[in-house]
């Protein structure tokens, strides 16, 4: 999946989706139409300037591993046994960002600031 | 008291946009909302709508403004004061209303405007609430514009910045009742803004690990707060590798919001619309990490609120 070979672009058929929706800014237009293949978008109608390069700059490609530890590449379950030690041992815990993330995800942190008794705070407060 | 965008396209026949930079931070804001469509009441679109722009400096979105009214820096409270007298009919020094940068004649004029407005706007910027008098600011723009409506029918609209932080403090508010800034260390929510905003937690070296989704503070934050990161746990969810994942002790790739993970978001106008993702990530979402990091604490002998001597410490 992760050769990287670029100058055949593989040419699966393109799906479009309707009514996308851009996250970039606060206006989270819903009127977007992208074209795309398996591995990234190649097209956006009616996006901004903004909107096209953030739906350009994020692939479904694996550029990164799944996790790190220390800097060293892990799994998934090593990191989140180390980031549960960590929250846990804390005695004050901070759960910090959550502009660019789901409504879903949010949920999600809020069960954890409030199960490792910590602060919760976004953005906003900047 | 604010409105949906749908009803300042419709409706909204004045409006203000004052510390912010809509043409190019907001790039579709004016074409898809509040300037240039046709509402059901307003028949002719940019033609039926006044628009002002107050701003520090002739930016962008000067050109797509009726009139432009250049504040001197720091002195929006000052204005906006100003604006609030005259509303009232009560008198103002001309020299008072020199010191915004503006003469007393430009702000009564602006004052009749929006008396004579059938539905007026006030969108509010990072430059109005990020600068000097900070939330002071945002309270006197939302003061001005609900004493309109003695006159007419106004409202005022935070210009929200990242995707979905309107998300976050809707989330916030109907899970722990407070927007942002919570501290749940003694079991239930408390709300101090300042003393439980970030910024100071991590400048005062209160915190003594941090769990960042969807953010890179380690790009944007003052230093000595990233110090503190540094110096602390740190865990990071992110599609990339950022610069706070570099000073982290834990990394999780994770896909992107919207574009390669489903789920919710909120417009700055507190409407919420279904992501529509394009891509399939070979990663997973954030909402799935933090599932599974959930489920390795409850594993875990459940915390409670420190007790000493019959007084709960936090």
């Amino acid at each position: 999946m992760s050769t990287a070979v670029t100058p055949e672009p593989t040419k699966h058929e393109l799906h479009v989706v309707k009514h996308a929706v851009c996250t970039f800014c606060g206006c989270v237009c819903d009127d977007i139409e992208l074209h795309a293949n398996e591995e990234r978008i190649v097209e956006t109608k009616r996006a901004c300037i903004l909107g096209e390069s953030w739906f350009k700059h994020h692939t479904a490609e694996r550029l990164y591993p799944d996790a790190l530890i220390d800097g060293k590449e892990a799994t998934y379950d090593e990191a989140v046994e180390v980031a549960a030690d960590i929250l846990y041992q804390a005695h004050m815990p901070l759960v910090y960002g959550l502009s660019n993330t789901t409504c879903e995800a949010q949920r999600q942190a809020v069960w954890l600031a409030e199960l490792v008794g910590g602060v919760i705070d976004s953005h906003t407060s900047l | 008291m604010s409105c949906t965008l749908g009803e300042v396209k419709n409706r909204a026949d004045f409006i203000i946009y004052w510390g912010g930079n809509p043409a190019e931070c907001h790039p579709r804001h004016f074409t898809r909302y509040t300037l240039t469509q046709k509402g059901k009441f307003l028949p002719r679109g940019r033609k039926d709508r006044t628009m002002v722009l107050v701003d520090i400096r002739e930016t962008m979105s000067a050109k797509a403004a009726d009139i432009f009214l250049q504040v001197r820096p720091g002195k929006d409270f000052e204005m906006l004061t100003i604006l609030r007298a005259l509303v009232k009919n009560q008198k103002v020094r001309a020299e008072a209303a020199a010191e915004t940068g503006l003469t007393l004649e430009q702000l009564q004029d602006l004052v009749n405007r929006m008396k004579a407005a059938k539905f007026g706007v006030l969108f509010f910027g990072m430059g109005l609430s990020m600068t000097r008098g900070k939330h002071m600011n945002s309270a006197a723009a939302l003061t001005l514009a609900a004493e309109l409506n003695a006159f007419t029918k106004f409202v005022a609209m935070p210009m929200r910045g990242h995707g979905n932080v309107t998300g976050a403090d809707v989330v916030m508010r109907y899970t722990l009742s407070y927007p942002f800034g919570i501290n749940m260390s003694r079991g239930y929510p408390r709300f101090n803004p300042g003393e439980y905003s970030t910024v100071d937690l991590l400048v005062r070296g209160d915190t003594d690990a941090t769990i960042v989704i969807g953010a890179d503070p380690g790009a944007t934050m003052p230093k000595p707060a990233i110090e503190h990161l540094k110096r602390t746990p740190t865990i990071v969810l992110d599609p990339k590798v950022t610069h706070t994942s570099k000073l982290s002790r834990v990394h999780f790739t994770t896909a992107a919001t919207g574009i390669s993970a489903p789920g919710t978001a909120y417009r700055m106008d507190e409407v919420p619309l279904p992501l529509r993702p394009a891509l399939k990530s070979p990663y997973l979402t954030d909402e799935e990490v933090l599932k599974r990091i959930i489920t390795a604490l409850q594993k875990k002998p459940a915390w409670q609120p420190a007790v000493k001597g019959g007084e709960q410490i936090a």
